[in-house]
């Protein structure tokens, strides 16, 4: 027994096949997976087997003389033949050169008491012979036959078939429809044998030759190789016998029989995923894509407006520690509205928003890994396409909630108070106190001229009084002014501070959509290329 | 005779079976019946016994209540008597005292019965019934006599309406026709009658192939022919044609009494016997022998057949506007049946019913190569067909007659489908028909070869079909090397299971194989249970001019004279096969009702997947609305951003003179964006979750739910559109909402003045915060609108957004619906109709 030399094609499109067989499960029709993978156990044990021997099965309707036709070739009455149909119920195999070919009678299933063996060299001229395996099939048309698949088992497993035809039988719909249409492909391992050619005249043997060779035509057998034969007068049996010899000496009838199996079932395949655009579709997913859908989260959670919010509410407090207090003393002299309303607490408690709160929307980041999956499996089969969006939605139950707990760790608290706001608000009551000052100044100069307080002669001065007031006023002026800039300087802190949470947002949310969108989607886009790639090397 | 004793007794049947079985059974039964017998128990009369007793003595062993309720009606002995003695001493009765017992009395218990008798026979029946309807069938048999028996099974009727017989009767015709009713008020001595009409029929409403035999012990015992009832379920296993053909021939006898008996039941209602009785004999026993009722098979009284028309025709109108819209599984198969069916009824039936004393068609059918063309050139001693060694090679039906009879084929409504024409020409089309005159063949009986059965031209199968569901006589050919072929014995599956007349010719036989041959076929045939079919054997021959030499068809020529001699049979045979096609209605029309049936539930079902898919979707969605989880991401933001930059402070102003509140809008603008995206993703993602839901339910369902749901497994391209407008609408509502109607609360109002876009904003915030009412926005809308006019807001503006969702997914899923318009609209009251118009035919019959 020896490794069967396949072509180099084979073994690549076996294994291309093993892919697809693998990725297959969820993808492909379960029939159709089910087949492929049997065509590839078929064609390892196959290849494991003898190369030395060619499998030729006998195979035919019941009443068209395979048991007949068996012995002819055989030259000895192997096969019981007789009138009752139907006549063959067991696979009778005949063996010419017997070394290693148990094992290949043990995976077809041919019982023992069943095979027989020719010692090839040793018979007359037929050592061209040495290496058939011819199995004589129970018939696949029968009521019998309904119930009993064993025929159809081993037309599928040899290496070679014999169609055996006769003049009653040969447009048979069960042998056409069920067998040679789907033999486009299988020339080269199909033979047919019309048989009984014994109860024609030579006129009528050559109108039939002629109209099945043009049914088989149009049924996809674009070479049929039909051979007249008759197992009772043994006509035509040795012109089968050489085209047996031939297929047995060249030794590549299981190869060409998994070629054409493997072709037809690539073929099949084809039809249900075209490999066609869709090698071009991603593998991955690209920069621009994940940016849209990092876009896409940080809508989803708000991070532009929990910028804006955390700038504004930044201003707005500010104005407590940096603010002129004048003029918020004046404002709070205002009635207020929520006074009115006895609601005073509610601006308390919007007072003690101490953090702004940072949370995904779950319908939104949805909507975001949708789009993703959308984009990415534009043109894809459906199935791929439905693959691929479940990928994609392979965590999105938890993204909200990992969204959510991420970015609160960065959001900014409210009530942060920074040191030079304190720095401001120092300098503004320093400004507070000395406009008092002044304002006593003013008040001591004017109202008690002259009676000054001990030892500060400068209070008493009249004179100094314009300077003062010229003093106070520029001291409001500076207030006023300082409380202008301060805000400034306020807002510019918070949109730089808005800056930096946005980017460190952005990062946070483009780390999470990476582990838990990207890689399952990219993943899958793999799956789907390998597919595909795998399809195209089977179809080589 | 009391129930509860009976109930007592059937609780344990089994037991009482075991103990009483050995003595009866060794004394008369053969013992390979015995256990089959038993294990038959649910349906005993699937196969009547082949001994004489047995039928009776089954439902005296296994049904103690029937055994008492015959034993009752008995006038001899113990019929009153306590029942328990009366059973068991019944069943150790040896057997032959039986028949006496039994059959002697019931006929003058049933004309003559006097009223008073009935009261006992009910009560021991009644309890059976209540014990449980597998009882009912074994009892039977027993029955029979009893008229109500067949009705026990289909008629659910509450017991006390069967305490009369009189009752009885007329009880199942109320429940079933106004026709039949009417007929039996006035038929004068209807208890007889009636009970034999509505046993058969309502016995073919069981309508399954399992049928044949359990008419067979029936029938006879209805009819006054007592002896012979017994042999008859015999003879229909066993030894068919001799022995039965006595048996009918008393029957016919005792149609003749009956008709004189029920000379006043109207013309129609007495015919329906005669076709019921003939019928019976064609579906169960397609070999009974001709010869019996010959003037009722070949002439129907006019108003019969005119009954039978006008079903017939209403059958044709429900089949014709059947539509099988969705591919269901089955549905090709449908709208096959529904061609074949409207083809037989045009073809066929219809013609038939209409001029029933036409010659006889007997339709040539075979696998290709058997020789069907040479037979037909052969019997007609003229090359009628073309024969030749290609497969296959007849394509276009011949139909040989005599020309006597060729003007009936040439114009008749028979096949009246077909174009007709003279001889082949390559450019006839599919649907015609070569008639050809020949003297050789005998008057009223006509050949007509068909294309094969089983080659690879597979619209030969079409036709070859169709020209069998015209016959009325089946010529099967096949050959020694093909009589084991699987679709040759699908064929003759079908012919059994049609009734059809059938006669088979097993054509290539080898001399010298022959004996063999032959005997394994006829062994397989009659493992079929078409063993006793007429069969003629034709050897393999020289075949000269595509003609067998004619000793080799000497046997179907006789055949054939004999048929066309004897027209009583011939007619009986049409009859037959009539009756066969009609009694197969049974089956084939329902199956058609059925399909239809399960496409409008299939529709339904799948409407009912849309529904509930947006319907859970809506669900989500207001869930959504509830719990708070629409405030979140940039709303919330937002939100924050209007509270704390002071926007919320700001909204609120004190009433002044004139001093309107104004402020920047451009972060409420904001707010009412991020609220509306918010919304909108809430609505794209239920809509998008419930097309796919639709979707994954249509694919579970069926390939055909996948189909038609392949591009629909996303919300429509103006989803989005229609959703931001719809919410911008309903925003636009609320605010109308809260400047009108918000305004209650005039110790509010006098003090502050609001902004309406504003305070819509924080009242819809309130709305989807859901939970208690603490927050701010809660508060503060409280404050300012008052909890009365807060809550008829709330409640308006939330049924407002609903129902502009609502009518956002009702557009939605009225693509699903359309897709499923699209693929036709099943008719509902379709079915009913067929079911009704196979009633009508079978009350009609």
């Amino acid at each position: 027994m020896s490794t069967v030399t396949t072509k180099p094609g084979l073994a690549q499109r076996l294994a291309a096949l093993t892919k697809i067989v693998e990725l297959g499960p969820g993808r492909l029709e379960p029939k159709l997976l089910a087949e492929a993978s049997t065509l590839l156990n078929r064609a390892g044990e196959r290849l494991k087997l003898s190369s030395e021997h060619t499998v030729v099965a006998l195979a035919g309707g019941t009443g068209s003389g395979k048991s007949s036709l068996f012995n002819a070739l055989s030259g000895l009455e192997l096969s019981p033949t007789g009138v009752r149909r139907p006549t063959t119920a067991r696979t009778h195999a005949c063996v010419w050169g017997l070394e290693g070919a148990a094992p290949l009678l043990d995976w077809l299933q041919v019982q023992w008491r069943h095979r027989f063996a020719r010692a090839s060299a040793l018979d007359k001229g037929e050592s061209q012979l040495h290496g058939l395996i011819l199995l004589d099939l129970p018939d696949h048309d029968s009521i019998r036959a309904l119930t009993d698949t064993e025929a159809d088992r081993l037309i599928g497993q040899a290496d070679l078939v014999v169609w055996v035809l006769d003049p009653q039988k040969y447009a048979d719909a069960s042998t056409h429809r069920r067998y040679v249409t789907e033999l486009a492909g299988h020339e080269a391992v199909t033979v047919f044998a019309l048989n009984q050619a014994d109860l024609l005249s030579t006129e009528e043997l050559a109108e039939l030759v002629i109209d099945l060779n043009d049914l088989l035509r149009r049924e996809g057998v674009e070479h049929p190789s039909v051979v007249p034969t008759s197992a009772v007068t043994g006509r035509g049996v040795d012109s089968l016998k050489s085209v047996l010899a031939g297929a047995v000496s060249r030794r590549r009838s299981a190869i060409q029989k998994l070629e054409a199996d493997l072709h037809r079932l690539e073929q099949r395949l084809a039809e249900t995923m075209p490999v066609g655009e869709v090698l071009s579709a991603p593998s991955s997913v690209d920069e621009a894509r994940r940016l849209g859908l990092t876009d896409a989260l940080c809508d989803a959670v708000g991070v532009p407006a929990v910028g804006e919010a955390m700038e504004n509410v930044y201003a707005e407090r500010s104005m407590r520690w940096v603010g002129w207090p004048y003029s918020r003393w004046v404002a709070k002299l205002r009635p207020d509205p929520l006074r009115s309303l006895h609601l005073e607490d509610v601006s308390d408690e919007i007072h003690g928003i101490t953090t702004s709160s940072v949370s995904a929307q779950t319908a939104e980041t949805v909507n975001a890994v949708q789009a993703l999956a959308d984009g990415l499996s534009a043109g894809m089969h459906p199935v791929w396409r439905t693959s691929v969006h479940h990928a994609a939605r392979s965590r999105s139950a938890q993204l909200p909630k990992a969204l959510t707990e991420d970015l609160a760790e960065v959001a900014p608290r409210l009530d942060r108070v920074p040191g030079w706001w304190w720095l401001l608000k120092v300098w503004q009551y320093v400004l507070v106190a000395a406009f008092v000052l002044g304002l006593a100044w003013l008040a001591v100069g004017v109202f008690f001229p002259g009676r000054a307080p001990l030892g500060i002669q400068l209070l008493g001065d009249t004179a100094a009084l314009p300077w003062v007031g010229l003093m106070m006023a520029s001291v409001l002026g500076l207030g006023a002014l300082s409380g202008i800039a301060s805000r400034n300087f306020v807002e510019l802190g918070a949109s730089r501070e808005r800056e930096r949470l946005e980017r460190e947002m952005r990062r946070r949310v483009a780390a999470i959509a990476e582990t838990m969108v990207v890689e399952p989607v990219e993943r899958e886009l793999g799956r789907h290329h390998a597919f595909y790639t795998a399809m195209n090397n089977l179809a080589r | 005779m009391n129930t509860a004793k009976d109930d007592g007794r059937q609780e344990s049947p089994g037991e009482q079976t075991l103990s009483f079985r050995p003595i009866t059974e060794e004394d008369v039964v053969p013992p390979d019946d015995a256990p089959d017998d038993r294990a038959r128990q649910p349906a005993p009369e699937e196969r009547p016994a082949p001994v004489e007793p047995l039928p009776r003595r089954k439902p005296t062993s296994r049904k103690p209540a029937s055994t008492s309720a015959a034993a009752s009606k008995t006038p001899s002995s113990a019929s009153d008597g306590p029942d328990e003695n009366h059973r068991p001493a019944a069943d150790l009765e040896p057997e032959r005292k039986r028949p006496s017992l039994w059959e002697r009395p019931p006929s003058p218990a049933e004309d003559h019965a006097p009223e008073p008798k009935r009261p006992s026979l009910w009560d021991t029946r009644s309890s059976p019934d209540e014990d449980g309807v597998p009882e009912s069938e074994s009892k039977r048999p027993s029955l029979w006599d009893t008229r109500s028996a067949p009705d026990e099974d289909r008629v659910p009727e509450p017991e006390p309406k069967r305490p009369s017989l009189w009752d009885t009767r007329s009880a199942p015709d109320e429940d079933r026709v106004p026709g039949a009713d009417e007929s039996s008020s006035d038929a004068e001595r209807p208890s007889l009658w009636e009970a034999r009409e509505s046993a058969p029929v309502e016995e073919q409403d069981e309508s399954s192939p399992d049928e044949e035999p359990e008419a067979e012990p029936k029938r006879p015992s209805l009819w006054d022919t007592r002896p012979s009832s017994d042999e008859e379920p015999a003879a229909a296993e066993d030894e068919p044609s001799e022995q039965e053909r006595p048996s009918l021939w008393e029957r016919k006898a005792s149609t003749g009494e009956g008709a004189e008996h029920g000379r006043k039941t109207p013309p129609g209602q007495d015919e329906r016997h005669g076709s019921g009785a003939d019928e019976e004999s064609g579906a169960r026993t397609p070999h009974t022998p001709a010869g019996e009722k010959t003037g009722q098979g070949a002439a129907l009284p006019a108003e019969a057949a005119k009954t039978l028309m006008t079903a017939l025709d209403t059958l044709r109108a429900s089949v014709a506007e059947l539509r099988f819209g969705l591919d269901l599984p089955g549905a090709d198969e449908a709208r096959q049946a529904r061609a074949d069916l409207l083809a037989q009824l045009q073809d066929y039936v219809l013609p038939r019913v209409r001029t029933n004393t036409a010659p006889a068609l007997i339709v040539i059918a075979g696998s290709t190569g058997a020789g069907k063309s040479t037979l037909v050139n052969s019997l007609a001693e003229k090359n009628v067909s073309r024969t030749g060694v290609r497969r296959p090679t007849t394509g276009i039906p011949v139909l040989a007659c005599h020309p006597d009879d060729h003007k009936w084929f040439a114009e008749g409504e028979l096949l009246s489908g077909l174009r007709r024409i003279d001889k082949a020409s390559p450019e006839a089309g599919p649907d015609t028909l070569i008639v050809v005159p020949t003297e050789k063949l005998p008057q009223g009986v006509a050949l007509l070869d068909t294309p094969d059965i089983d080659s690879v031209v597979e619209k030969h199968h079409a036709i070859a079909q169709r020209m069998l569901d015209a016959a009325d006589l089946w010529i099967f050919v096949t050959t020694a090397a093909r009589y084991a072929d699987a679709p040759a014995w699908n064929l003759l599956r079908l012919a059994k299971e049609r009734g059809a007349r059938l006669a088979i010719v097993l054509s290539r036989v080898q001399p010298k194989a022959r004996e063999v041959v032959l005997k394994h076929f006829v062994r397989m045939l009659t493992e079929y249970g078409l063993g006793d079919i007429d069969r003629f054997v034709i050897g393999e021959t020289d075949v000269t001019d595509g003609r067998l030499p004619d000793h080799e068809v000497t046997d179907l020529r006789l055949w054939l004279a004999e048929l066309s001699v004897d027209e009583d049979r011939r007619a009986l045979a049409v009859r037959e096969t009539l009756n066969g096609v009609l009694d197969s209605f049974r089956t084939r029309v329902p199956a058609l009702a059925r399909q239809m049936e399960s496409q409008v539930n299939f529709r339904g079902e799948l409407r009912t997947d849309v529904e509930a898919a947006y319907l859970s979707a809506l669900t989500e969605i207001d869930k959504a609305f509830r719990n708070g989880s629409l405030i979140h991401g940039e709303v919330l933001a937002r939100w924050q951003d209007f509270v704390g930059s002071g926007d919320l402070m700001r909204t609120i102003q004190l009433r002044k003179r004139g001093r309107s509140a104004r402020q920047a809008p451009e972060r409420i603008m904001a707010f009412r964006a991020a609220l509306r995206a918010g919304l909108e993703s809430v609505i794209v993602i239920g809509a998008s979750r419930a097309a796919e839901e639709v979707v994954a339910r249509w694919r579970r369902r069926s390939p055909l739910g996948a189909a038609l749901g392949a591009e629909l497994d996303r919300p429509s391209d103006d989803l989005v559109r229609h959703a931001s407008r719809a919410i911008a609408a309903w925003q636009e509502h609320v605010t109308d909402l809260v400047r009108t109607e918000g305004v209650a609360k005039r110790s509010v109002s006098k003090l502050v003045s609001f902004d309406a876009d504003s305070l819509s904003l924080i009242f819809m915030v309130a709305m989807f915060t859901g939970g208690a009412a603490e927050g701010v926005p809660h508060r503060l809308v409280n404050a300012l609108l008052g909890a009365e006019s807060l809550r008829g807001i709330g409640t308006k503006a939330l049924s407002d957004l609903r129902a502009r969702i609502g009518m956002l997914f009702d557009e939605e899923s009225m693509r699903y619906v359309q897709a499923l318009d699209s693929a036709g609209i099943p008719d509902e009251s379709m079915a009913t109709r067929l079911y009704q118009a196979t009633y009508n035919l079978e009350v009609a019959r």
